[in-house]
Parts: structure tokens; sequence; C-alpha cells
């Protein structure tokens, strides 16, 4: 899959930070082979030179041969990923803020610091996914640089598997799924392709949303539409779920009463609703009292009455029949076809017939007005250009607040307010930590919704870098941040760790599907295709539906997709989400129905499938992986390590190299896998401390 | 660390339950005071020694399968037909359940104000309301706290038709234990290495796992020494065999889906003692062409709960098992711009059958168009409760959270009584 990273504008940053923060950017520290040094802000490489700013402000040019092999190898990284002068004094105001709060409330400092072998695992885990391979620990305890940790932070956010971690985080709050069975028929592929690529890409946050509230079109001309296709057919629904992803508030109950709890009223629903009451999502259907005018909907983006003339053509011409069960991949077709975003004059919101809140009247037509923050500028906008721009505008802090809260409970493990999408104005005001809330909240405005970089930052506090909480923190208590707390690993974390366990690091690049055959069958034009080049896309999908089970297809030659049936892959590139019963689905992988419901709960199915599961057999069955990548190693004492650095990722304490030790003197290679067995049964093996 | 002593002075315990107590504490784990379930006694007269709860997710449409109603203006193309009860009537598509109405009391007067999945299922399923603060246990749990627990191998409750479950409040050893696949039973159970070199393996995993555990006070850690027990166990025994429909004579007689498995699935273990199992079975979230949609969902619950019936009675278990069918809301009775059915929580239906229930009853009653209920009142916690009087759990009894807030079964929820013989 495509590696694009985007490189960081970084005078944009320069400009926005200096705004933002009074005193300059920190310089780092640059050392010469011949053993000088100088303080200086790094600015890029220009062939084989490096760019710097100086302290007095001018701009120098060093060829880069003259820096030690260390400093060559941060400019690379820093190129890459921009300077971290600015990440690391945000860190910093991080780490006061926090430590401050933690004085006044009676702890001394934070837990202790996190040691290498903890936070090899820990970043391994919270950045790309997956656990670290032998090597890859190794190569990190065994490095004697002063910035491993930072560059190990940038070497995993430049990884692949950062934007697969994070599509699985996304893919639960947006319930991106691909079963047709769910969608009525749309093809939700070529969405959940486009989405893989924005983190890949690094989109700007604010800028995916944008596109997804703003986009028109079927999935094949713009997968981006997937998004408001989503819900058709639940309209009122796929509004709740936007209240409670973009703007952390649960209003689905004022769509049947006045909210009991907050100040929403029943009327506060429609009018907000209404941005999207004139969006229309499908073809062929009738309208009702839910929308004004009647009368059936023509397909929007096509002639008029292109689908029933298109339906007559083919079983002129083609002798298709549409009431035959053979034909119906036809209907299929043209149904998949028909799911299609655009703008209709002629719809509206209205409040329903029992409506018996405040704020409105039943019957009545609704007009798009904010529930929350300033109103919309509607001007020369359509109604979702209009909302899509309140929605982002800097001076709306509540988007800006709800997603950098969210990352932040990636890293913590607890959120700065909470439930991440549902809390009032009034719980932000009584957060445990109100000035951290607000820091951040500005960080990722100043970060341009860039969740690299604003990652980037958290994962560099001394906060994050400290040993996990030992008490579970009450959900009702203040929690102060003295540490992240500890989690059971997600069901895709478990997953990609077995599928590096056996396959190695090279899954990370490892591909399954990508929407690219659906994205090309639907591309259409309906305003120019002739009907021959619409039953030529027919003849396309035609051939695709074959009984495929759970495989998945990416395009090939033209008529043929290539069907992946591997499911050796990780779970960002499996079907979305993946078939029930699958060690993905045992372990609580969302069912993409509700917005954030993955989940953590233990169970008899999950340690049977840790015992005795596929990737255990073949790790420490009777021929046994484990056993087999060590055979390199001499004596019983690299040996028992190397199963720890396998499993673990650590060194084993002295008890345990006896232990372990001793079972290889007793019981020779089996001694070895038996080991690696009890280490990934052993409750350790599921949690990231 | 607790002292067992201090432990055991906190409740009268068995010996055997003391006997575990001292093995998971020497393994180091449940350094906080587990929650003890207590040996009660079900409340006299109580039938209903089993209960399978199938559930319909999703918000069952009542006017096209328990509800339906004359005035043709709601009932899109589902007709209405007669049942072998007179006052009871049935959508069309439940044609051979048409012929078992005598077995089932049909409640037409549930109402609910959860128009959510979630939240709805949630009290469904718990007979609280969701919160954000605590996690409130299934029937199976609370069953197995106020009534003692059955069984020595077997867990005492089964949910099918889920990957995951919990105990919420209670202890994790009372989690029902999920079954994705029916078909597929209890996967991954075929050991790697056998005997001695298995106990080995085991033993060397709680001892490594020791010091992690004792290091973090967390629920979750000591969930998982839990439930590595728990697989233990079952591993060593032929219990599992309880799990396995590939045999099963009538299997076809259920229908092929996961809802007619789950049940034949549900069948099975209550007749080997576990006593709680819910059938979890989704598909009916019509907002799009609600039509076609009951026209392939309704025959399934159709023929799968005739054959449960049917298959509980002539095993003479119908006496001893109670049979409940719920759903978070019906549909809306007006037909959306997608000829589909939004969620409708004011007026909904869902049955029950068996365990002491009187059959051919009819319970409560909505408006002609199905809108609006006007007698018999019947909330989520009123149907939990109505389920837990059946089983002889004691409904006054209050059961105390690890944070010392206090539960009882069903949230005071009122059960009809009148609903039993």
């Amino acid at each position: 899959m495509k590696n694009s990273i985007k490189t960081i504008i970084q005078t944009v940053c320069v400009m926005v930070f200096a705004a933002f923060f009074a005193s300059p950017a920190q310089a780092r520290t640059w050392t010469s082979t011949d053993g000088k040094s100088m303080k200086a802000i790094f600015l890029g490489i220009e062939g084989d030179n490096y760019k710097f700013k100086m302290a007095n402000g001018s701009e120098i040019s060093v060829p880069k041969d003259r820096f030690i092999k260390a400093d060559q190898e941060a400019a690379v990284r820093l190129n890459e990923i921009g300077d971290d002068s600015f990440t690391k004094a945000s860190a910093r105001q991080i780490d006061t803020l926090l430590a401050t709060n933690l004085k006044k409330n009676g702890y001394s400092s934070f837990n202790d610091p996190l040691p290498d072998d903890l936070f090899v695992r820990r970043v391994y885990l919270d950045i790309a996914g997956r656990i670290p391979t032998r090597e890859e620990f190794l190569e990190f305890a065994e490095s004697a640089r002063a910035d491993k940790r930072e560059a190990l932070i940038d070497e995993l956010l430049l990884s692949p598997g950062y934007a697969s971690n994070l599509f699985n985080y996304f893919a639960d709050m947006y319930r991106l799924q691909a079963d047709e069975d769910f969608n009525n028929g749309i093809r939700m592929d070529p969405y959940l392709e486009w989405w893989r690529t924005q983190l890949e890409e690094n989109t700007p946050y604010n800028e995916i949303v944008s596109t997804m509230i703003t986009a028109e079109g079927n999935v094949g001309q713009n997968p981006a539409a997937g998004f408001i296709l989503r819900d058709t057919g639940m309209e009122f629904d796929a509004f709740s779920n936007f209240g409670q992803v973009m703007l952390g508030i649960d209003i689905s109950c004022a769509q049947c009463h006045d909210h009991p709890f907050d100040e929403w009223t029943q009327g506060d629903f429609y009018e907000m609703a209404a941005f999207f009451g004139n969006t229309q999502r499908s073809t062929g259907y009738r309208a009702n009292a839910s929308m004004m005018g009647g009368g059936s909907i023509q397909m929007p983006n096509a002639p008029e009455n292109w689908k029933k003339n298109f339906e007559n053509w083919a079983s002129t011409s083609k002798g298709i029949d549409m009431k035959d069960q053979k034909d119906r991949q036809f209907r299929y077709f043209v149904n998949a076809l028909g799911w299609n975003v655009a703008d209709n004059e002629m719809m509206e919101t209205v409040l329903p017939a029992d409506f018996i809140g405040s704020g409105g009247k039943p019957n009545t037509v609704a007009n798009p007005r904010t529930m929350v923050g300033g109103a919309a500028k509607m001007g020369g906008k359509t109604r979702r250009e209009a909302l899509a721009d309140w929605l982002t505008a800097p001076d709306n802090p509540r988007f800006a607040l709800v997603i950098a809260n969210r990352m932040w409970q990636r890293a913590f493990g607890r959120a700065l307010v909470g439930p991440v999408n549902d809390f009032s104005d009034e719980m932000i005001k009584r957060a445990s930590q109100p000035e951290t809330l607000r820091f951040v909240t500005r960080e990722m405005q100043r970060v341009n919704y860039d969740l690299k970089q604003f990652m980037r930052i958290l994962y560099n506090t001394r906060a994050y870098q400290s040993i996990a909480t030992a008490e579970e923190p009450d959900w009702a208590d203040d929690y102060y941040f003295q540490g992240p707390i500890l989690r059971r690993m997600r069901a895709e974390q478990a997953w990609d760790s077995m599928m590096v366990l056996q396959f190695g690091s090279e899954i990370d690049t490892k591909e399954g599907a990508d929407g690219s055959f659906y994205k090309k069958v639907l591309d259409i034009d309906l305003n120019v295709a002739s009907n021959e080049d619409v039953w030529a896309h027919f003849e396309m999908w035609k051939d695709n539906q074959r009984t495929m089970g759970n495989a998945v297809v990416s395009a090939s030659n033209d008529n043929y997709p290539e069907i992946i049936n591997d499911k050796y892959l990780r779970a960002s590139e499996l079907k979305q989400p993946y078939v029930a019963a699958s060690m993905l689905d045992t372990f609580g992988q969302s069912d993409r129905q509700i917005t954030d419901s993955h989940n953590y709960d233990g169970s008899v199915p999950q340690v049977l499938a840790l015992m005795n599961g596929e990737a255990t057999v073949q790790l420490t069955g009777l021929s046994s992986k484990v056993v087999e990548d060590l055979e390199e190693l001499d004596g019983p004492d690299d040996k028992v390590r190397g199963v720890f650095f396998t499993m673990l990722s650590r060194f084993p304490t002295p008890e345990e190299l006896k232990l372990g030790v001793s079972m290889m003197e007793d019981y020779g290679d089996d001694g070895i896998s038996d080991l690696a067995w009890a280490l990934m049964n052993s409750p350790e093996f599921l949690f990231v401390q | 660390m607790t002292n067992i002593a201090e432990l055991a002075g906190k409740d009268p315990l068995s010996r055997r339950y003391f006997m575990e107590m001292s093995a998971k504490l020497t393994l180091g784990v449940s350094t906080a005071v587990p929650f003890l379930p207590r040996n009660f006694q079900a409340q006299d007269g109580a039938k209903a020694k089993n209960l399978i709860y199938i559930y319909m997710a999703g918000g069952m449409t009542h006017l096209d399968t328990f509800d339906p109603k004359k005035n043709s203006g709601v009932m899109g193309s589902t007709e209405m037909i007669d049942t072998n009860v007179d006052n009871i009537k049935f959508g069309m598509h439940l044609e051979k359940l048409s012929k078992h109405a005598d077995k089932l009391a049909v409640i037409n007067s549930m109402t609910s104000t959860n128009g959510a999945h979630e939240q709805g299922m949630y009290i469904m399923r718990t007979g609280y309301n969701k919160r954000a603060t605590i996690v409130h246990p299934t029937v199976g749990p609370w069953a197995e706290t106020l009534l003692g627990k059955r069984g020595e191998i077997l867990p005492d409750s089964v949910v099918v038709g889920r990957s995951t479950s919990n105990a919420g409040f209670m202890d994790p050893s009372l989690s029902p234990l999920p079954i994705a696949d029916p078909s597929a039973g209890v996967p991954n159970t075929q050991l790697i290495v056998e005997g001695e070199r298995f106990d080995r393996r085991m033993e060397m995993a709680q001892k490594l796992g020791q010091q992690f555990t004792s290091k973090f006070k967390y629920m979750g850690p000591d969930s998982y020494v839990e439930y590595y027990n728990q697989a233990n166990k079952l591993l060593k025994s032929d219990a599992l065999s309880a799990f396995d429909i590939s045999n099963e004579s009538n299997a076809s007689d259920y229908g092929t889906g996961r809802l007619g498995q789950g049940c034949l699935l549900a069948r099975k273990l209550v007749e080997n003692g576990v006593r709680v199992v819910e059938v979890i079975a989704g598909g009916w979230d019509m907002h799009v062409d609600v039509d076609g949609s009951t026209a392939t969902r309704v025959p399934e619950l159709d023929v799968a709960l005739s054959t449960l019936l049917t298959d509980l009675e002539s095993r003479g278990l119908l006496e001893s098992t109670m049979v409940a069918v719920g759903t978070e809301f019906g549909r809306t009775p007006d037909i959306n711009m997608n000829s589909g059915r939004d969620h409708y929580p004011a007026a909904y239906s869902c049955v029950l059958a068996g365990g002491g229930i009187k059959g051919g009853t009819k319970y409560g009653e909505t408006d002609g168009s199905g809108k609006k209920v006007k007698s018999d009142h019947m909330k989520p916690e009123d149907f939990l409760a109505t389920i837990g009087h059946g089983m002889g759990l004691n409904l006054e009894e209050t059961i105390y959270s690890p944070t010392q807030r206090p539960f009882t079964f069903a949230d005071k929820g009122k059960p009809a009584t009148k609903l039993f013989g």
C-alpha cells in the first residue's frame, strides 16, 4: 500500500507557533565530527547541506558530512517528520500543567519513569499497533543514542503500522464496514480505502471531516460520499451519530422528546438535523411526510427517469427480466449505482406529527440552526458546506476539543473529559484538568489538525513515559494522569501482534483489498455515459459476483477482479469488520453498528484462542517457530532471554531466567516452546503496560 | 494481601467455596474482596428452573409479527392470520407458530423510552438504564448470585450470538460464556500438547504471571486468571460435548441460520444443566424495505420458535424452562420514504412461554394502529421482573456493587403475576 507521508510544511508551523508562544522555539545541539558543537534550529535538507536558523536569526547552510553519524540520522528523521523543538516545548508545557495539578491534589509527582523495555513495547503497540519483534526490541535496547526515545517515536509515526493502527480506531468511531447486507446494497469498499489513504497521507482531520460532510455523488465517483450513505434510511440516527462523533454530544434522545438532562430541546434536534435536511441519498424511492413536495425523487446527477429508461433498454436490448431471479445481479448493480448523494431543493426536514417537546410545532418545517456554539454562516453556501465551515472554524473550539480529547484517550487510556462521545459544556468546566484540556485543544488547532504531530507531542511527554498506574481509577473519580492507565490490547492489537509473531515485520506492508474494483465499476457519469457504457460496467460487476466467502476483491484486469482470500493480513487490511467467531471478533472488535463499541471484556473463548489457537500452534506446537527462530543463539541463557524478547519485549528477572534455564535443562527445545507458550498465556502478554 | 480467614468471616461460606478462594489466593489473584454468590432458595412456587431468552436485536416490528391490525393503513403487505387461540392474531409469516399460541403469553403492551439500539438492548437484557459509571449484570449472573452456582464445570449461563460478555459489577467468574457461532460451539478446544506437558505449561504460565497480576490491582488481569481456570477445567472434562450440535437428529427442523441453530444449542445446553441461555440474533433493523426484510426474518423466527417449543415439550422440559422473546423496541406504524419502518419504543411486543406461564394469554393492548399502549403497560424492567418472578428470584434482595451501590434484580420492575397459571 502507499507509503507516502506528507512532509510537514515547516514555515506554517513556525509562524503559527511563534504567534502562540512568546518564547522562540528551542534550538537543538548539533555536533561536528571534529568535536565542535552549535545550537541551532534545523530547517531542512538542501542537496548535501543542512539548513539551520541561528540564535541571531540568520540562516546558514552546512555540508552534512561535517556532522557526526547520530546527528545525520536525526537530520533525516527531522526532515521527514518536521522539527521536534515545537513538539518538545508543547510536551513540556503539558507536563508542567499536569505536574502542578498533581501537586495541588496531593501527589508528589508522576509515576516513576518508564524503563526502556516497557517503553519500547508500549510505543510499538500504541503507535504501530503491534508488539515489536525480537530484532526491533534489541535494536532499541542496544542503542546508546541519547535521543533514542524521540527517534523511535518518530520512526514509528512514519511507519506503515501507524496508519493501520489509527484506521482501526476511526473504523470503530465512524462505524466503517463493507458488508452489503447492512448497507442496502451500497458498496462501501471504496469509502474504506479512501479512509486508509487519508490516514496514510496524514490528511488534516478537519479536511477529512469537511470532505465527508460536503461530498456528492456515488462511492465510485467520490468515495467520501460513503460517510453520508452509511446511514441511508436512518437519516436522524445519522445525525445523532454526527453529534456524538463530531461534537461529543449524544443528542439521540432529543429526537423523540426534550433532552432530560441537558438543555437541548426536541426543536434543537430537528433544526440542527436540518443541515442534512435537503441531502438526498438515493433514487427511486417514494417520498413521504418527512419531506416537503412529495412525489417521486429523481436520481441526482442523472438525466430525468434515467433508471427507468435504462431498465427498459436492458430489457429490450439485453433480455433482462427485472423479476427473474437469474437477473438479480442486474438489480443489485442498478441499486448500488443509485446510492448517490446530492442536495435536493425539494426536500426539507419536517417536525414529526407526534412532536411533544419544545422549540417547534408538529408538521412544520425546521430551518437549519446550530444548537451549540455560534451560528453557521449560510451566505451562498449549501447547507452542508455551511455546516462543515462552521464545524471546523477556528472559533468553534468544541470540534478541536473533541478530537484532541479522543487522541489523548488513545495515549493515556483515559480521556480528559468523558465519555468521549457525550459530554456537556458543564462537564468541560468540571474536568479534572481544565488547563490541560484547554491547552491540548489549542495545540490541535495550532498543528492544523495534523494528528501525527499531535500524537507526537503526547508521546513525548513525561506523563506518557511513566509507569502505568497500578490501581484501577474509579470511573467516577477524578484522575490526574500521573501516568497512563493499564489497558488490555485492543482486538486489532492482539491480532496484529499474532501476525508479527508468525510472519515478522513484513506483515506491516502486506496489502489486502483496496476497493478499487468497486470504485471502477461504479465510477459512471450518467449524464454522459451511453446505455452500452453502463452495460459494460454491469458486465464487470457480474463477473465479480461469484461465491467469495470472506474474500475481498481488488482490481486486476478489466473484467476479472483479483480475489484476495488471505487472512494473514493486518486487521486493517481484512474485511471490515472481520468475520464472526474470528480471533478479532472474540477479542471484542467493534461490530461497527454503534460508535465506539470496541470492547475489552475477557472471556473463556479468548483464553482458548491463546492456548490452542492457530497462531499458538505455529509458534509453540510440535514444530515451533519460536524454537526455530532461536536456533542461531547459543546456550540456554541466551535462548531463554530470546523467548522473553520475542513474547514480552523485556529482559527476564533473575528468577525467571533460572526457571527458563531449568526448563531447558530438563526438556531441551520442548522447554523453549513450553516457555513461549507460558509467556503468551500469562496475562502480561495481553496488557499494554 | 487479604487474609483468607478475614474473607471467610465476611459471609458464611461453603467449604467448597472456601477452598476455591484459597486456591485463588495462592495463585496470587483476587486481592480485593471478591463478589460472593450465595445459596438462596428459589422463591416458592416458581417453576422455571431454566431460561432461554431469545433476543431479536434491531427492534422487532410488532405490527408484522405479534400485533397485527385490521387498519390496512399501517400494515404494508403483511396480512393478519388466526391462531389456535381466538383473541390472538399474528402476522402471516408466523404461520407455524400460530398453531402454538396456546403455549404463549403474548405481551402487546411493551413500552420504553429508549429509541436507540444500544440503550434499548441494554435495559432489555439487564433491567437497568445504561449509565456511564457502572455496568449492570444480565439475567445469568443475577440468577447465579441469587440462587447459587448450579454446575461444577459447565457455566451457569451462556450467551449465543455474541463474541464477548461480562458480569457487570459482579465477579468475572459469573460472566456468561459467549458462543459467537452456535454451529462452531466452543472453538479452539484441541490441546497443542497433552497430559503432563500441558499441566507443566499451565503451571509455568501461572507462576510467570504472578508478578504482573500482583503489581496491577486491576479487575482486567485478575479476570483473565479466572478465565484460564475456567478454560482449564472445561478442557479437562467431557462437558464440552454439550456445546456440539453437529449430531442432533432434529437439527434441520430448527432452520439452518444462526437463530435456529442457536435455539437448538440452547435446548441442548439447558438439557445438560445450563441455567440461562440467551440467544441473540439480529437483522430486525428494517429502515428500508420492511416487506422484503420480514419475508426472510420472520419465517426464521417462526420455524425456530415453533420447533423449540415442540422439542422442549416432547423432552418434558417446557414446564421447567421459560422461553422469552424480547427486543429493544417496535417499529413505526407509518412506513417511511424507503418503504421501511423506523424505531418505535412507544409500543412493541414480547412473548413468554413455558416455565409456569399460562399459555394462550394475550396481555395488554395497543390502539387500532399499533401506536399507543391502551392497557397493562409493561416497561422493560417489568418484563425482566416477570422473568425473574417465574425463575423464583427474590426481587427484593439487595446486592451491593464493589463500590457499595445497592441493586435489586430488574430495578424494582413489577412482575405481571397474572401471566402465571
